[in-house]
Protein backbone atom coordinates (compact mmCIF):
# COMPACT_ATOMS: atom_id res chain seq x y z
CA UNK A 1 0.00 0.00 0.00
CA UNK A 2 2.65 2.85 1.04
CA UNK A 3 4.59 1.35 -2.35
CA UNK A 4 1.52 2.67 -4.24
CA UNK A 5 1.28 5.48 -2.26
CA UNK A 6 5.22 6.26 -3.00
CA UNK A 7 4.84 5.51 -6.67
CA UNK A 8 1.49 7.63 -7.49
CA UNK A 9 3.44 11.11 -5.57
CA UNK A 10 6.54 9.93 -7.79
CA UNK A 11 4.26 9.87 -10.83
CA UNK A 12 2.69 12.96 -10.08
CA UNK A 13 6.01 14.62 -9.25
CA UNK A 14 7.69 13.67 -13.11
CA UNK A 15 4.88 14.32 -14.78
CA UNK A 16 3.83 17.76 -12.86
CA UNK A 17 7.23 18.81 -13.40
CA UNK A 18 7.65 18.18 -17.11
CA UNK A 19 4.39 20.03 -17.99
CA UNK A 20 5.44 22.77 -16.05
CA UNK A 21 8.53 23.34 -18.52
CA UNK A 22 5.95 23.06 -21.39
CA UNK A 23 3.72 25.76 -20.08
CA UNK A 24 6.60 28.37 -18.91
CA UNK A 25 7.60 28.08 -22.65
CA UNK A 26 4.37 28.57 -24.42
CA UNK A 27 3.70 31.13 -21.77
CA UNK A 28 6.41 33.31 -22.24
CA UNK A 29 6.45 32.92 -26.19
CA UNK A 30 2.88 33.90 -26.16
CA UNK A 31 3.10 36.77 -23.39
CA UNK A 32 5.86 38.32 -26.25
CA UNK A 33 4.07 37.55 -28.96
CA UNK A 34 0.15 38.80 -28.16
CA UNK A 35 1.71 41.48 -25.82
CA UNK A 36 4.26 42.72 -28.72
CA UNK A 37 2.21 42.02 -32.30
CA UNK A 38 0.59 45.70 -32.25
CA UNK A 39 3.64 46.91 -31.96
CA UNK A 40 5.26 45.92 -35.21
CA UNK A 41 4.86 48.19 -38.29
CA UNK A 42 7.25 49.20 -41.39
CA UNK A 43 7.84 52.34 -39.55
CA UNK A 44 9.14 50.97 -35.97
CA UNK A 45 11.25 48.63 -37.87
CA UNK A 46 12.33 51.01 -40.37
CA UNK A 47 13.10 54.35 -38.37
CA UNK A 48 15.15 56.15 -35.90
CA UNK A 49 13.99 56.22 -32.78
CA UNK A 50 12.30 59.69 -31.51
CA UNK A 51 10.66 61.23 -29.24
CA UNK A 52 11.61 62.63 -25.36
CA UNK A 53 12.65 60.58 -23.81
CA UNK A 54 14.26 59.32 -26.92
CA UNK A 55 12.54 55.69 -27.46
CA UNK A 56 9.23 56.46 -26.10
CA UNK A 57 8.25 57.02 -29.88
CA UNK A 58 9.78 55.95 -33.64
CA UNK A 59 11.28 52.44 -34.66
CA UNK A 60 14.79 50.68 -33.47
CA UNK A 61 15.90 50.20 -37.21
CA UNK A 62 19.37 51.34 -35.87
CA UNK A 63 19.42 48.48 -33.21
CA UNK A 64 18.72 45.97 -35.13
CA UNK A 65 21.40 47.04 -37.71
CA UNK A 66 23.78 47.32 -34.46
CA UNK A 67 23.08 44.08 -33.13
CA UNK A 68 23.24 42.17 -36.52
CA UNK A 69 27.00 43.82 -37.07
CA UNK A 70 27.84 43.19 -33.43
CA UNK A 71 27.05 39.46 -34.11
CA UNK A 72 28.94 38.95 -37.30
CA UNK A 73 32.27 40.73 -35.51
CA UNK A 74 31.65 38.58 -32.77
CA UNK A 75 31.31 35.49 -34.47
CA UNK A 76 34.51 36.26 -37.21
CA UNK A 77 36.72 36.68 -33.97
CA UNK A 78 35.09 33.68 -32.57
CA UNK A 79 35.28 31.68 -35.38
CA UNK A 80 39.00 32.10 -36.68
CA UNK A 81 40.44 31.58 -32.78
CA UNK A 82 37.94 28.50 -32.15
CA UNK A 83 38.45 26.56 -35.43
CA UNK A 84 42.43 26.87 -34.88
CA UNK A 85 42.29 25.71 -31.76
CA UNK A 86 39.86 22.66 -32.25
CA UNK A 87 42.43 21.61 -35.29
CA UNK A 88 45.56 21.83 -33.12
CA UNK A 89 44.08 20.07 -30.37
CA UNK A 90 42.63 17.13 -33.01
CA UNK A 91 45.28 17.38 -35.73
CA UNK A 92 48.25 18.94 -34.38
CA UNK A 93 48.62 17.89 -30.73
CA UNK A 94 50.28 14.85 -29.66
CA UNK A 95 50.62 15.57 -25.93
CA UNK A 96 47.27 14.30 -23.18
CA UNK A 97 48.90 16.83 -20.92
CA UNK A 98 48.74 19.95 -22.76
CA UNK A 99 45.25 18.78 -24.52
CA UNK A 100 43.68 18.31 -20.63
CA UNK A 101 45.06 21.69 -20.21
CA UNK A 102 43.58 23.09 -22.55
CA UNK A 103 40.47 21.77 -21.91
CA UNK A 104 40.46 22.76 -18.61
CA UNK A 105 41.09 26.42 -19.65
CA UNK A 106 38.37 26.15 -21.92
CA UNK A 107 35.90 25.01 -19.79
CA UNK A 108 36.63 27.99 -17.21
CA UNK A 109 36.88 30.18 -20.05
CA UNK A 110 33.07 29.17 -20.40
CA UNK A 111 32.47 29.59 -16.81
CA UNK A 112 33.26 33.06 -16.36
CA UNK A 113 30.72 35.54 -16.65
CA UNK A 114 29.35 37.99 -19.52
CA UNK A 115 29.86 40.89 -17.19
CA UNK A 116 32.98 40.11 -16.46
CA UNK A 117 33.85 39.77 -19.64
CA UNK A 118 32.33 43.50 -20.06
CA UNK A 119 34.89 44.47 -17.58
CA UNK A 120 37.94 42.70 -18.92
CA UNK A 121 37.24 44.86 -22.53
CA UNK A 122 35.91 48.13 -20.54
CA UNK A 123 39.49 48.02 -18.89
CA UNK A 124 41.75 46.68 -22.02
CA UNK A 125 39.72 47.75 -25.05
CA UNK A 126 37.58 50.89 -24.26
CA UNK A 127 40.52 52.22 -22.34
CA UNK A 128 43.94 50.70 -22.73
CA UNK A 129 43.61 50.23 -26.51
CA UNK A 130 41.84 53.72 -26.78
CA UNK A 131 39.13 52.07 -29.29
CA UNK A 132 36.23 53.62 -27.36
CA UNK A 133 32.86 52.53 -26.66
CA UNK A 134 32.51 50.90 -29.61
CA UNK A 135 31.68 48.18 -32.62
CA UNK A 136 34.60 46.88 -32.35
CA UNK A 137 35.26 46.73 -28.38
CA UNK A 138 31.86 45.49 -28.39
CA UNK A 139 32.08 42.58 -31.11
CA UNK A 140 35.69 41.30 -29.61
CA UNK A 141 33.61 40.94 -26.21
CA UNK A 142 31.24 38.99 -27.41
CA UNK A 143 33.62 37.09 -29.12
CA UNK A 144 35.17 35.74 -26.59
CA UNK A 145 32.00 35.07 -24.58
CA UNK A 146 31.17 32.69 -27.42
CA UNK A 147 34.36 30.87 -28.62
CA UNK A 148 34.39 28.27 -25.68
CA UNK A 149 31.07 27.26 -26.80
CA UNK A 150 32.24 27.57 -30.92
CA UNK A 151 35.37 25.57 -29.75
CA UNK A 152 33.40 22.57 -28.29
CA UNK A 153 31.45 21.70 -31.08
CA UNK A 154 34.00 22.20 -33.91
CA UNK A 155 36.24 19.85 -31.72
CA UNK A 156 33.70 17.11 -31.63
CA UNK A 157 32.69 17.45 -35.36
CA UNK A 158 36.35 16.88 -36.12
CA UNK A 159 36.92 13.94 -33.46
CA UNK A 160 33.81 12.51 -34.95
CA UNK A 161 35.50 12.19 -38.45
CA UNK A 162 36.24 8.76 -38.87
CA UNK A 163 39.75 8.38 -38.90
CA UNK A 164 40.29 5.52 -41.17
CA UNK A 165 39.65 8.38 -44.34
CA UNK A 166 42.34 10.74 -42.42
CA UNK A 167 44.56 7.69 -42.07
CA UNK A 168 44.13 6.52 -45.43
CA UNK A 169 45.14 10.07 -46.97
CA UNK A 170 48.53 10.16 -44.85
CA UNK A 171 49.36 6.72 -45.84
CA UNK A 172 48.91 8.12 -49.56
CA UNK A 173 51.51 10.81 -48.64
CA UNK A 174 49.07 13.86 -49.02
CA UNK A 175 50.04 16.18 -46.54
CA UNK A 176 48.21 17.66 -43.53
CA UNK A 177 46.81 20.73 -45.05
CA UNK A 178 45.83 19.87 -47.82
CA UNK A 179 43.95 16.85 -46.06
CA UNK A 180 42.31 19.25 -43.80
CA UNK A 181 41.27 21.64 -46.74
CA UNK A 182 39.82 19.11 -49.18
CA UNK A 183 38.49 16.41 -47.22
CA UNK A 184 37.87 17.15 -43.35
CA UNK A 185 36.16 20.74 -44.09
CA UNK A 186 34.10 19.55 -46.68
CA UNK A 187 32.88 16.94 -44.52
CA UNK A 188 32.03 18.84 -41.26
CA UNK A 189 31.48 22.29 -42.86
CA UNK A 190 27.67 22.03 -42.46
CA UNK A 191 28.19 21.26 -38.46
CA UNK A 192 30.63 23.72 -38.55
CA UNK A 193 28.47 26.48 -39.83
CA UNK A 194 25.77 25.32 -37.60
CA UNK A 195 27.61 25.63 -34.54
CA UNK A 196 28.59 29.37 -35.52
CA UNK A 197 25.21 30.41 -35.87
CA UNK A 198 23.83 29.23 -33.28
CA UNK A 199 26.63 30.85 -30.87
CA UNK A 200 26.21 34.02 -32.82
CA UNK A 201 22.64 33.78 -31.72
CA UNK A 202 23.87 33.62 -28.10
CA UNK A 203 26.29 36.64 -28.99
CA UNK A 204 23.32 38.76 -30.34
CA UNK A 205 20.68 38.13 -27.27
CA UNK A 206 23.50 38.98 -24.87
CA UNK A 207 23.11 42.43 -22.90
CA UNK A 208 26.09 42.43 -20.06
CA UNK A 209 29.06 42.23 -22.29
CA UNK A 210 28.43 45.20 -24.26
CA UNK A 211 26.77 47.52 -21.54
CA UNK A 212 30.14 48.82 -20.89
CA UNK A 213 31.94 48.66 -23.92
CA UNK A 214 29.48 48.90 -26.72
CA UNK A 215 25.94 49.87 -26.62
CA UNK A 216 24.56 53.67 -26.38
CA UNK A 217 21.56 54.99 -25.73
CA UNK A 218 20.85 56.34 -28.77
CA UNK A 219 23.19 56.32 -31.62
CA UNK A 220 22.58 56.38 -35.56
CA UNK A 221 23.40 53.54 -37.66
CA UNK A 222 27.15 52.90 -37.27
CA UNK A 223 29.73 54.33 -40.09
CA UNK A 224 32.45 52.56 -39.32
CA UNK A 225 33.76 50.06 -36.35
CA UNK A 226 34.76 52.87 -34.26
CA UNK A 227 31.43 54.13 -33.78
CA UNK A 228 29.15 53.46 -30.88
CA UNK A 229 25.97 50.94 -31.66
CA UNK A 230 22.62 50.72 -30.21
CA UNK A 231 21.92 47.09 -29.35
CA UNK A 232 18.19 45.30 -28.93
CA UNK A 233 18.91 43.84 -25.94
CA UNK A 234 20.05 47.11 -24.54
CA UNK A 235 17.70 48.97 -26.03
CA UNK A 236 14.96 46.71 -24.47
CA UNK A 237 16.70 46.78 -21.04
CA UNK A 238 16.79 50.90 -20.88
CA UNK A 239 13.08 51.01 -22.09
CA UNK A 240 12.26 48.96 -19.26
CA UNK A 241 14.50 49.92 -16.57
CA UNK A 242 13.59 53.46 -17.21
CA UNK A 243 10.24 53.28 -17.86
CA UNK A 244 10.32 54.96 -20.80
CA UNK A 245 7.50 52.52 -23.32
CA UNK A 246 6.19 49.50 -22.59
CA UNK A 247 4.62 48.97 -25.80
CA UNK A 248 8.23 50.10 -27.34
CA UNK A 249 9.62 47.63 -24.76
CA UNK A 250 7.47 44.53 -26.21
CA UNK A 251 8.00 45.37 -29.60
CA UNK A 252 11.61 45.65 -29.39
CA UNK A 253 11.52 42.11 -27.12
CA UNK A 254 9.62 40.63 -29.95
CA UNK A 255 11.95 41.97 -32.54
CA UNK A 256 14.74 40.20 -30.72
CA UNK A 257 13.05 36.43 -30.05
CA UNK A 258 12.11 36.62 -33.91
CA UNK A 259 15.72 37.35 -35.23
CA UNK A 260 16.90 34.83 -33.00
CA UNK A 261 14.26 32.26 -33.87
CA UNK A 262 15.09 32.96 -37.70
CA UNK A 263 18.71 32.14 -36.52
CA UNK A 264 18.08 29.11 -34.97
CA UNK A 265 15.76 28.28 -38.13
CA UNK A 266 18.98 29.01 -40.05
CA UNK A 267 21.14 26.47 -38.20
CA UNK A 268 18.42 23.85 -37.75
CA UNK A 269 18.18 23.86 -41.81
CA UNK A 270 21.88 23.88 -42.32
CA UNK A 271 22.15 20.84 -39.94
CA UNK A 272 18.91 19.43 -42.05
CA UNK A 273 20.33 19.68 -45.20
CA UNK A 274 23.82 18.05 -43.84
CA UNK A 275 21.92 14.90 -42.67
CA UNK A 276 19.80 14.80 -46.53
CA UNK A 277 23.66 15.27 -47.81
CA UNK A 278 24.63 11.31 -46.15
CA UNK B 1 57.09 24.88 -51.30
CA UNK B 2 54.77 22.48 -49.85
CA UNK B 3 56.89 21.93 -47.09
CA UNK B 4 57.17 25.24 -46.17
CA UNK B 5 53.10 25.87 -46.49
CA UNK B 6 52.55 23.59 -43.81
CA UNK B 7 55.00 24.68 -41.39
CA UNK B 8 53.44 28.47 -41.87
CA UNK B 9 50.00 26.46 -41.34
CA UNK B 10 51.05 24.72 -38.58
CA UNK B 11 52.76 27.93 -36.69
CA UNK B 12 50.09 29.80 -37.95
CA UNK B 13 47.23 27.32 -35.90
CA UNK B 14 49.62 27.08 -33.05
CA UNK B 15 50.28 30.54 -32.65
CA UNK B 16 46.00 31.54 -32.39
CA UNK B 17 45.29 28.39 -29.86
CA UNK B 18 48.52 30.06 -27.37
CA UNK B 19 46.23 33.78 -28.09
CA UNK B 20 42.94 31.70 -27.83
CA UNK B 21 44.46 29.71 -24.64
CA UNK B 22 45.84 33.65 -23.76
CA UNK B 23 42.65 35.34 -23.47
CA UNK B 24 41.83 34.13 -20.05
CA UNK B 25 44.87 34.82 -18.46
CA UNK B 26 44.47 38.58 -19.99
CA UNK B 27 41.31 38.44 -18.38
CA UNK B 28 42.63 37.30 -15.17
CA UNK B 29 45.48 39.71 -15.17
CA UNK B 30 43.59 42.64 -16.16
CA UNK B 31 40.70 42.82 -13.78
CA UNK B 32 43.31 41.88 -11.43
CA UNK B 33 45.54 44.82 -11.96
CA UNK B 34 43.04 47.29 -11.69
CA UNK B 35 41.87 45.46 -8.53
CA UNK B 36 45.40 45.89 -7.05
CA UNK B 37 45.09 49.21 -6.82
CA UNK B 38 42.37 48.97 -4.35
CA UNK B 39 43.68 46.32 -2.63
CA UNK B 40 46.24 48.30 -1.86
CA UNK B 41 43.75 51.15 0.06
CA UNK B 42 41.35 48.35 1.74
CA UNK B 43 42.31 45.69 2.79
CA UNK B 44 40.94 42.24 0.82
CA UNK B 45 40.11 40.55 4.20
CA UNK B 46 37.82 44.21 5.77
CA UNK B 47 36.58 44.08 1.85
CA UNK B 48 34.60 40.66 1.76
CA UNK B 49 33.78 40.51 5.72
CA UNK B 50 32.73 44.37 6.07
CA UNK B 51 29.10 45.27 5.03
CA UNK B 52 28.68 48.94 4.12
CA UNK B 53 28.47 49.87 0.40
CA UNK B 54 28.11 53.26 0.27
CA UNK B 55 30.66 54.88 -2.62
CA UNK B 56 29.43 58.30 -2.92
CA UNK B 57 30.42 58.80 0.97
CA UNK B 58 31.73 60.69 3.10
CA UNK B 59 32.98 58.67 4.17
CA UNK B 60 33.39 56.20 1.15
CA UNK B 61 32.94 52.18 2.64
CA UNK B 62 33.21 49.64 0.18
CA UNK B 63 32.53 46.55 1.45
CA UNK B 64 30.82 43.71 -0.03
CA UNK B 65 29.51 40.96 2.41
CA UNK B 66 26.05 42.18 1.81
CA UNK B 67 26.35 41.55 -1.58
CA UNK B 68 28.50 38.33 -1.95
CA UNK B 69 25.43 36.96 0.06
CA UNK B 70 23.13 38.35 -2.01
CA UNK B 71 24.55 36.69 -4.86
CA UNK B 72 25.00 33.19 -3.32
CA UNK B 73 21.07 33.49 -1.92
CA UNK B 74 19.52 34.67 -5.33
CA UNK B 75 21.51 31.83 -6.80
CA UNK B 76 20.60 28.94 -4.29
CA UNK B 77 16.75 30.22 -4.31
CA UNK B 78 16.72 29.39 -8.03
CA UNK B 79 18.38 26.02 -7.61
CA UNK B 80 16.26 24.50 -5.00
CA UNK B 81 13.35 25.89 -7.39
CA UNK B 82 14.82 24.56 -10.37
CA UNK B 83 16.36 21.64 -8.87
CA UNK B 84 13.12 18.97 -8.33
CA UNK B 85 11.57 20.74 -11.99
CA UNK B 86 14.78 19.59 -13.96
CA UNK B 87 15.06 15.98 -12.50
CA UNK B 88 11.97 15.52 -12.61
CA UNK B 89 12.05 16.68 -16.81
CA UNK B 90 15.49 14.85 -16.59
CA UNK B 91 13.46 10.94 -15.34
CA UNK B 92 11.04 11.61 -17.87
CA UNK B 93 13.12 11.88 -20.74
CA UNK B 94 15.84 9.50 -20.16
CA UNK B 95 12.82 6.34 -18.64
CA UNK B 96 9.99 7.57 -20.09
CA UNK B 97 9.96 8.82 -23.79
CA UNK B 98 10.54 7.53 -27.39
CA UNK B 99 12.58 8.84 -29.59
CA UNK B 100 10.69 11.78 -30.88
CA UNK B 101 9.01 12.62 -27.49
CA UNK B 102 12.99 12.72 -26.70
CA UNK B 103 13.58 15.30 -29.77
CA UNK B 104 10.58 17.39 -28.73
CA UNK B 105 11.52 18.25 -25.03
CA UNK B 106 15.57 18.88 -25.85
CA UNK B 107 14.00 21.43 -28.77
CA UNK B 108 11.83 22.90 -25.88
CA UNK B 109 14.65 22.83 -23.45
CA UNK B 110 16.94 24.30 -26.32
CA UNK B 111 14.85 27.17 -27.06
CA UNK B 112 14.39 27.96 -23.28
CA UNK B 113 18.46 28.16 -22.80
CA UNK B 114 18.25 30.39 -26.45
CA UNK B 115 15.87 32.65 -24.70
CA UNK B 116 18.27 36.08 -23.83
CA UNK B 117 18.77 36.88 -20.75
CA UNK B 118 17.13 40.52 -20.71
CA UNK B 119 14.06 39.02 -21.92
CA UNK B 120 13.69 37.10 -18.81
CA UNK B 121 14.13 39.40 -16.88
CA UNK B 122 11.79 41.48 -18.97
CA UNK B 123 8.82 38.67 -17.90
CA UNK B 124 10.36 38.46 -14.57
CA UNK B 125 9.36 42.37 -13.94
CA UNK B 126 6.12 42.26 -16.08
CA UNK B 127 4.87 39.02 -14.90
CA UNK B 128 6.87 37.74 -11.77
CA UNK B 129 7.47 41.23 -9.80
CA UNK B 130 3.78 42.04 -10.71
CA UNK B 131 2.35 39.54 -9.42
CA UNK B 132 3.47 39.89 -6.19
CA UNK B 133 2.97 43.24 -5.99
CA UNK B 134 -0.64 42.71 -7.10
CA UNK B 135 -1.78 39.45 -5.04
CA UNK B 136 0.50 39.86 -1.64
CA UNK B 137 0.22 43.60 -1.59
CA UNK B 138 4.20 44.00 -0.92
CA UNK B 139 5.22 47.55 -1.14
CA UNK B 140 7.77 45.81 -3.67
CA UNK B 141 7.55 42.92 -5.72
CA UNK B 142 11.38 42.65 -6.65
CA UNK B 143 12.89 40.77 -4.02
CA UNK B 144 15.48 37.66 -3.59
CA UNK B 145 12.33 35.42 -4.33
CA UNK B 146 11.64 36.94 -7.54
CA UNK B 147 15.48 36.93 -8.50
CA UNK B 148 15.21 33.34 -7.59
CA UNK B 149 12.30 32.45 -9.79
CA UNK B 150 13.26 33.72 -12.84
CA UNK B 151 17.08 32.15 -12.68
CA UNK B 152 14.98 29.11 -11.79
CA UNK B 153 13.79 29.36 -14.89
CA UNK B 154 17.31 29.72 -16.77
CA UNK B 155 19.08 26.98 -14.76
CA UNK B 156 16.63 24.60 -15.93
CA UNK B 157 18.27 23.39 -19.49
CA UNK B 158 21.27 23.41 -17.98
CA UNK B 159 20.27 21.21 -14.71
CA UNK B 160 17.92 18.82 -17.01
CA UNK B 161 20.77 18.28 -19.81
CA UNK B 162 23.67 17.57 -17.34
CA UNK B 163 21.50 15.29 -15.34
CA UNK B 164 19.89 13.56 -18.01
CA UNK B 165 22.97 12.19 -20.16
CA UNK B 166 23.86 9.82 -16.85
CA UNK B 167 20.45 8.82 -16.00
CA UNK B 168 19.79 7.48 -19.86
CA UNK B 169 23.17 5.54 -19.74
CA UNK B 170 22.55 4.48 -16.26
CA UNK B 171 18.72 3.45 -16.90
CA UNK B 172 20.15 1.54 -20.21
CA UNK B 173 22.37 -0.86 -18.11
CA UNK B 174 20.14 -1.94 -15.54
CA UNK B 175 16.27 -1.64 -17.08
CA UNK B 176 16.85 -5.08 -18.57
CA UNK B 177 18.00 -6.62 -15.17
CA UNK B 178 15.48 -4.89 -13.16
CA UNK B 179 12.53 -5.77 -15.87
CA UNK B 180 13.69 -9.32 -15.88
CA UNK B 181 13.46 -9.66 -12.16
CA UNK B 182 9.81 -8.27 -12.55
CA UNK B 183 10.85 -4.67 -10.21
CA UNK B 184 8.40 -2.24 -11.42
CA UNK B 185 9.85 0.94 -13.85
CA UNK B 186 8.95 3.53 -10.46
CA UNK B 187 10.39 1.49 -7.92
CA UNK B 188 13.75 1.22 -9.98
CA UNK B 189 13.89 4.71 -11.08
CA UNK B 190 13.35 5.51 -7.24
CA UNK B 191 15.87 2.79 -5.84
CA UNK B 192 18.54 2.66 -8.31
CA UNK B 193 18.48 5.38 -10.88
CA UNK B 194 18.18 8.29 -8.50
CA UNK B 195 20.41 7.28 -5.94
CA UNK B 196 23.20 6.27 -8.73
CA UNK B 197 22.84 9.61 -10.66
CA UNK B 198 23.85 11.38 -7.76
CA UNK B 199 26.76 12.56 -8.75
CA UNK B 200 25.60 14.02 -12.18
CA UNK B 201 23.04 15.88 -10.19
CA UNK B 202 25.99 17.20 -7.50
CA UNK B 203 27.80 18.29 -11.06
CA UNK B 204 24.14 20.14 -11.90
CA UNK B 205 23.75 21.70 -9.15
CA UNK B 206 27.46 23.10 -9.03
CA UNK B 207 27.20 24.23 -12.90
CA UNK B 208 23.54 26.00 -12.19
CA UNK B 209 25.31 28.03 -9.38
CA UNK B 210 28.54 29.22 -11.05
CA UNK B 211 25.66 30.17 -14.03
CA UNK B 212 23.05 31.71 -11.61
CA UNK B 213 26.01 33.74 -9.39
CA UNK B 214 27.26 34.96 -13.00
CA UNK B 215 24.01 36.18 -14.55
CA UNK B 216 23.79 39.55 -14.53
CA UNK B 217 20.83 41.06 -17.03
CA UNK B 218 17.43 38.84 -15.80
CA UNK B 219 18.67 39.04 -11.93
CA UNK B 220 19.55 42.94 -12.14
CA UNK B 221 16.38 43.53 -13.43
CA UNK B 222 14.20 41.93 -10.57
CA UNK B 223 16.17 42.50 -7.29
CA UNK B 224 15.80 46.01 -6.55
CA UNK B 225 19.30 46.45 -6.18
CA UNK B 226 19.47 47.74 -2.37
CA UNK B 227 22.57 46.88 -0.80
CA UNK B 228 21.62 45.77 2.48
CA UNK B 229 21.47 41.89 4.29
CA UNK B 230 19.55 39.82 1.57
CA UNK B 231 15.85 38.42 2.92
CA UNK B 232 13.47 36.43 1.24
CA UNK B 233 11.56 38.80 0.25
CA UNK B 234 13.81 42.04 0.55
CA UNK B 235 15.36 43.91 -1.86
CA UNK B 236 19.08 42.64 -2.79
CA UNK B 237 22.19 43.44 -5.09
CA UNK B 238 24.36 40.77 -6.81
CA UNK B 239 27.87 41.40 -7.56
CA UNK B 240 26.87 41.21 -11.26
CA UNK B 241 24.23 43.40 -11.08
CA UNK B 242 26.48 46.00 -9.14
CA UNK B 243 29.12 45.98 -11.33
CA UNK B 244 26.36 46.45 -14.80
CA UNK B 245 25.01 49.57 -12.90
CA UNK B 246 27.43 51.52 -11.61
CA UNK B 247 30.36 50.53 -13.75
CA UNK B 248 29.25 53.54 -15.95
CA UNK B 249 28.70 56.11 -13.43
CA UNK B 250 31.99 55.52 -11.52
CA UNK B 251 34.79 57.91 -12.87
CA UNK B 252 37.77 55.91 -14.15
CA UNK B 253 40.78 55.86 -11.58
CA UNK B 254 38.38 56.44 -8.48
CA UNK B 255 38.65 54.37 -5.39
CA UNK B 256 34.93 53.49 -6.82
CA UNK B 257 36.20 52.72 -9.88
CA UNK B 258 38.99 49.99 -8.50
CA UNK B 259 36.64 48.56 -5.78
CA UNK B 260 34.16 47.51 -8.83
CA UNK B 261 36.72 45.87 -10.37
CA UNK B 262 37.96 44.14 -7.13
CA UNK B 263 34.06 42.60 -7.02
CA UNK B 264 34.27 41.39 -10.04
CA UNK B 265 37.95 39.95 -9.17
CA UNK B 266 35.96 38.38 -6.25
CA UNK B 267 33.34 36.73 -7.92
CA UNK B 268 35.60 35.68 -10.81
CA UNK B 269 37.81 33.63 -7.95
CA UNK B 270 34.72 32.16 -6.68
CA UNK B 271 33.52 30.89 -10.15
CA UNK B 272 37.03 29.76 -11.03
CA UNK B 273 36.75 27.43 -7.95
CA UNK B 274 33.62 26.04 -8.84
CA UNK B 275 34.49 25.47 -12.60
CA UNK B 276 37.93 24.05 -11.05
CA UNK B 277 35.08 21.96 -8.57
CA UNK B 278 33.00 21.17 -12.05
CA UNK B 279 35.69 19.74 -14.08
CA UNK B 280 36.63 17.46 -11.26
CA UNK B 281 32.97 16.01 -10.47
CA UNK B 282 33.00 15.54 -14.70
CA UNK B 283 36.16 13.78 -14.47
CA UNK B 284 35.57 11.40 -12.26
CA UNK B 285 32.05 10.57 -13.71
CA UNK B 286 33.87 9.14 -16.87
CA UNK B 287 35.43 6.43 -15.24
Amino acid sequence: MRERLKDNLFRTWIVLSTSLVFIIVVYMFLYIFINGAGTISREFLFSDPKGMPMGSEGGIFPAIVGSLLLMLIACVFASILAISTAIYLVFYCSSERVKRLIHLIIQCMSGVPSIILGLFGYTSLVLHLGLGRSLISGGITLGVMIFPYIQVRVEKTLIEVDKSVVDASYALGVSKVYTLYKLIFPMCKFDIVSAITLAGGFAMGAAAPIILTAAVIFAPVPESIFSPVMALPFHLYILTGEGISLEKAYGTALVLMLILLIINIISALINFTRKEHE
Amino acid sequence: MRKIREKIFEILIKILTAFSVLILAFVVIFIFKESLTFFKEVSIWKFITGRKWNPLGPPEELSILNIICGTVYVSLVGIAIALPIGIGTAVVLSCYTNENIKRLIRGILDILAGVPSVVYGFIGLLVVVKFFEVNFSFASGESVLSGGIVLSVMLLPFIVSTCDESMEKIYREYSQSSRALGVSKGYMIRNILLPASKRSILASVVLALGRGMGETMAVMMVIGNAPIIPRLLGKTQTIPSLIALEMGMAEVGSLHYHALFASGFVLMIMLLIINGLLYFIKNKMDI
